[in-house]
């Protein structure tokens, strides 16, 4: 007996399940970009928070950081999307619910609010790695705690931790499969569909995951170019 | 091992091949020879057909049906016809059937015109309607109602295909289609608001609402977008047995026994409600031709 599988390799071009693909990964492409920026702008504020000499403005940075990284994404997810409207009220809420297309709003905000708190871990860890001496040094010219962190710290630590925020950047695009969950039709979602009407699953399976290799291999080509292009001689990198 | 079962399953059928002959003759006669009808039943079709684990036996529907059935061979042969129940899988319900291991399979099956080709079916007994909850205070009465609405229904089922189908040929205009995960997100996404209708088959949705905790604020419409017949599966080219089966159910129907049976299991205290809808009621009217006591008896 032979496999009783036969490959059909066509579905992953054929109409419409080739389109479906490709709308899948411009989703995808969509969720990841515009969550990671989300995450990069509040990750690098809050992990300054973190390391700030306010003891109220780190407890903040604190809270934010363990409650977001403690809870599955999945969770999350379900949470923001099915109880979030209700926490606006029963009037407002109804009106939340129905803006169109608010599963993907829900699934950028909540994967950039997630991953936030992982790279606001990643910059405190850059924070800690330089040393205290350049801190004193910024403050011994007259600079206020304020500018010591905007204009030597934050694009010391920033060039630091590019090589853990690459794996974060690629973290995201992987997560977001997880919007599937609540009914975003991205690349993982467009495969298992395929699978539904066609059953050929493997083949569509196979095809997301050469997708999601290439998009991972996009990220890693071009935070390398970030990383040389800020390259500190002598201070960062071999 | 899956090797082993598939030369089984291949022996199987070849010797049931070999033996066609001594097997074709009428149902009915080896009935009246053995006093005893063998009938395939499912473990765990509920409400049609499963093993109730309290009486270890199985119960249905299906199983009640199957109980009419041989109380008219009863009445026909003028001695007591034993059931033999047999459980069957969906994968082995039809080749059972061919084979002869069992009479008639009494259960859950959707009747397919691929299914069609390899055995006989009775009439259909039962339609799962792909259909919608909504609010009962929606005012969504029919599919143009849906028109402008949010509508739901749970990746990968057939249900989704279904409304799909529908809003891209255009027979009715969704605001949106929402994909939910599972049945249960997508009651919650309609009492939260997200929808105002939800899509699944009748039974499911009854279920739904049954588990909801105000059942009376929900129900399913009165129109069904699919349809998937059920029938029980007898032999081919045996028209004195498959008969005999027709016309027991049209017979219960008749008598009303059919909608006593429906009542004790899909009925408002059933096992699983699931509300008869108008057109699956005119359906079982519509199906009896004039039949009178005495149908069972030999012409």
């Amino acid at each position: 007996m032979g496999l009783a599988y036969e490959f059909d390799w066509g579905v992953l071009w054929r109409q419409p399940y080739g389109l479906w693909l490709l709308k899948g990964v411009g989703l995808t492409v969509i969720i990841g970009l515009s969550s990671w920026f989300i995450a990069l702008a509040l990750g690098i504020f809050i992990g300054t928070l973190r390391v700030t000499s306010y003891r109220i403005l780190r407890f903040i940075g604190t809270f934010y950081v363990e409650v977001l990284r403690n809870i599955p994404l999945l969770v999350q997810m379900f949470f923001w999307f099915y109880a979030g409207p209700m926490l606006f009220g029963e009037h407002l809420g109804r009106k939340i619910n129905h803006i169109n297309e608010l599963n993907i709003y829900v699934a950028i905000l909540c994967l950039g609010l997630y991953t936030a708190s992982r790279v606001a871990e990643h910059v405190r860890a850059g924070f800690a790695s330089i040393h205290r001496d350049q801190y004193q040094a910024a403050l011994s010219t007259g600079m206020t705690q304020m500018q010591m962190y905007r204009y030597v710290i934050i694009p010391y630590a920033l060039r630091l931790i590019i090589p853990p925020l690459t794996t974060e950047f690629l973290t995201i695009f992987k997560n977001t499969s997880i919007a599937m969950t609540i009914g975003v039709a991205e690349l993982t979602f467009q495969s298992y569909r395929i699978d539904a009407e066609t059953f050929h699953g493997l083949e569509a399976t196979t095809g997301a995951m050469i997708i999601y290799f290439f998009l991972g291999m996009a990220v890693v080509k071009f935070m390398g170019l970030l990383e040389k292009r800020f390259k500190i001689p002598g201070l960062v990198g071999r | 091992m899956r090797r082993l079962a598939i030369i089984g399953l291949i022996l199987a059928f070849g010797l049931a091949l070999v033996c066609a002959p001594a097997l074709a003759g009428p149902t009915l006669d080896r009935i009246e020879k053995t006093g005893k009808i063998r009938i395939g039943f499912r473990e765990g079709s509920i409400p049609f057909a499963y093993i109730d684990a309290k009486v270890g036996k199985h119960v249905g529907f299906s199983v009640d049906m199957a109980g009419l059935l041989a109380e008219n061979l009863s009445k026909r042969f003028g001695k007591k016809i034993k059931i033999v129940p047999f459980t069957v899988t969906p994968k082995t319900r039809i080749p059972m059937v061919v084979n002869g291991t069992i009479d008639v399979e009494m259960g859950s099956t959707t009747y397919t015109a691929k299914r069609e080709e390899v055995a006989d079916f009775s009439l259909i007994f039962f339609f799962s309607e792909t259909t919608f909850l909504v609010a009962k205070d929606s005012g969504i009465k029919t599919l143009a109602d849906l028109n402008g609405k949010r509508v739901g229904a749970a990746r990968g089922t057939t249900n989704l295909k279904a409304v799909r189908k529908l809003a891209e040929e255009g027979k009715f205009k969704p605001a949106a289609i929402v994909v939910t995960e599972t049945h249960p997100q997508g009651m919650l996404a309609l009492k939260s608001g997200k929808i105002d209708a939800y899509s699944t088959d009748r039974s499911l949705l009854e279920g739904l609402r049954m588990k909801d905790q105000n059942p009376d604020k929900w129900m399913t419409v009165d129109f069904a977008i699919a349809y998937e017949p059920y029938a029980y599966i007898c032999r081919e080219n045996d028209s004195d047995f498959r008969d005999f089966l027709n016309n027991t159910i049209l017979w219960a129907i008749k008598t009303g026994k059919f909608f006593e049976i429906y009542e004790k299991w899909m009925g408002p205290n059933g096992v699983v409600p699931i509300k008869m809808s108008p057109a699956y009621k005119d359906y079982l009217q519509m199906i009896v031709y004039p039949i009178s006591e005495g149908w069972w008896k030999k012409k």
